[in-house]
């Protein structure tokens, strides 16, 4: 083993972690080399110095001190957790009412708009007569001339429609 | 005469309750303070008030402050024990907070320059610093030699590079594994060991020349 070994493995020979034929090696080495046993003895005199200093001690009032910070701490906490449960409860109260607005507008929006009336379908019974008629019926026409009240005619009109139906229906049948 | 036997009774049920818990591995107050039982907490404040105080002390070289971060620690152990992986030691969890708070005073200290390492330390040692690194038999001049010397080793560790001297006080003076020290520092294996070896060769270096 040569010296530069020895202090690559020195780490783990001070904290006793090599293997039992490498401890061997280093403890062979450090019989011959005094400059590695110099540093070895200087290594392990500056740790026993260092492990020796005074272990100091908390002060008396450690213990009260602590005992108030948590205290403090567990009220911190404590407030800290009821405002955000009351967050919470704001932040459900708001995305409530937000959605009852939203379904509230929709229905006005929904009632306000002008939608098209869909009316069910009209369907037109035509039945061909044998003698249809081309015109206004005899009655109309005697009705006009002769200057009867316009109510009369009204009522005539409400047959007529009937008549030009009847008259396209039969001329297309034709 | 009933209510002081019921109250006699519930002292002797907390000390066997406290009893019960020393005895107790870390792992088992842990599960006890979180299974309800507060007395679990003040278990772990008696078994790690006086190393983590140690460990913050030797790493920042102000007592004060070292309660106070001491403090900080054990509020964080309460505030977040129930977020800790039992599956790991609760002492690497302790020392990582510790380790983690006493990086951030020195990060704090070194954008304040007016605060260092030995003039806070000095003003320490100056009124109230115990003295048990002295025999009180010995001759004063010996006395004085070895407080001396106290002084240059504490002095010595303070002049180490941080990321040194954290993995120095947790070998050194907590005794912790390699592994143990890697978790903390959150560093590998390997820069562990280098920088062990590279702090305890220098330590040695400065301490050296005072030790014949």
């Amino acid at each position: 083993m040569d010296c530069r070994e020895f202090l690559e493995q020195h780490l783990s020979f001070v904290d006793d972690t090599l293997p039992g034929v490498e401890l061997v090696r280093m403890q062979m080495h450090l019989g011959e080399c005094e400059h590695c046993g110099r540093h070895d003895a200087t290594i392990r005199r500056s740790l026993m110095l260092f492990r020796n200093l005074p272990r100091i001690e908390p002060s008396p009032d450690f213990s009260k001190r602590l005992e108030m910070k948590l205290r403090e701490a567990k009220l911190a906490d404590a407030a800290a957790a009821s405002s955000n449960r009351s967050r919470k409860f704001a932040a459900g109260v708001t995305l409530t009412s937000a959605v009852m607005l939203g379904y509230i507008g929709i229905s006005l929006r929904q009632v306000d708009s002008p939608q098209d009336i869909v009316l069910p379908p009209v369907v037109a019974i035509a039945t061909i007569s044998d003698s249809p008629s081309a015109g206004p019926a005899p009655e109309m026409i005697a009705a006009v001339s002769a200057g009867l009240p316009i109510w009369t005619a009204a009522v005539f009109a409400e047959q007529t429609s009937a008549h030009f139906a009847s008259i396209e229906l039969a001329s297309s049948a034709r | 005469m009933g209510i002081i036997a019921r109250k006699h009774a519930v002292q002797q049920q907390g000390a066997s309750v406290r009893d019960q818990l020393r005895a107790m591995d870390d792992s088992g107050v842990v599960t006890a303070f979180l299974g309800g039982e507060e007395r679990a907490f003040s278990e772990l404040v008696d078994r790690y008030q006086t190393r983590l105080l140690n460990f913050i002390y030797r790493t920042i070289g102000d007592r004060e402050k070292a309660e106070d971060l001491v403090q900080e620690v054990f509020i964080r152990v309460y505030r977040h024990l129930h977020r800790f992986d039992r599956s790991k030691k609760f002492s690497t969890w302790a020392y990582t907070i510790a380790s983690n708070l006493a990086k951030n005073e020195l990060r704090n200290r070194s954008r304040n320059p007016l605060v260092l390492f030995q003039t806070v330390q000095k003003n320490w040692q100056e009124d109230d610093r115990p003295l048990q690194f002295e025999d009180s038999t010995s001759r004063p001049d010996d006395m004085y030699r070895k407080r001396h010397l106290r002084e240059i080793v504490e002095e010595s560790v303070a002049k180490l590079p941080e990321h040194h001297r954290n993995v120095f006080i947790l070998r050194e003076l907590e005794g912790k594994s390699y592994e143990e020290i890697a978790e903390i520092t959150d560093c590998n294996l390997g820069t562990v060991k280098s920088r062990l070896n590279r702090a305890r060769n220098s330590f040695a270096e400065i301490v050296a020349p005072y030790m014949d």
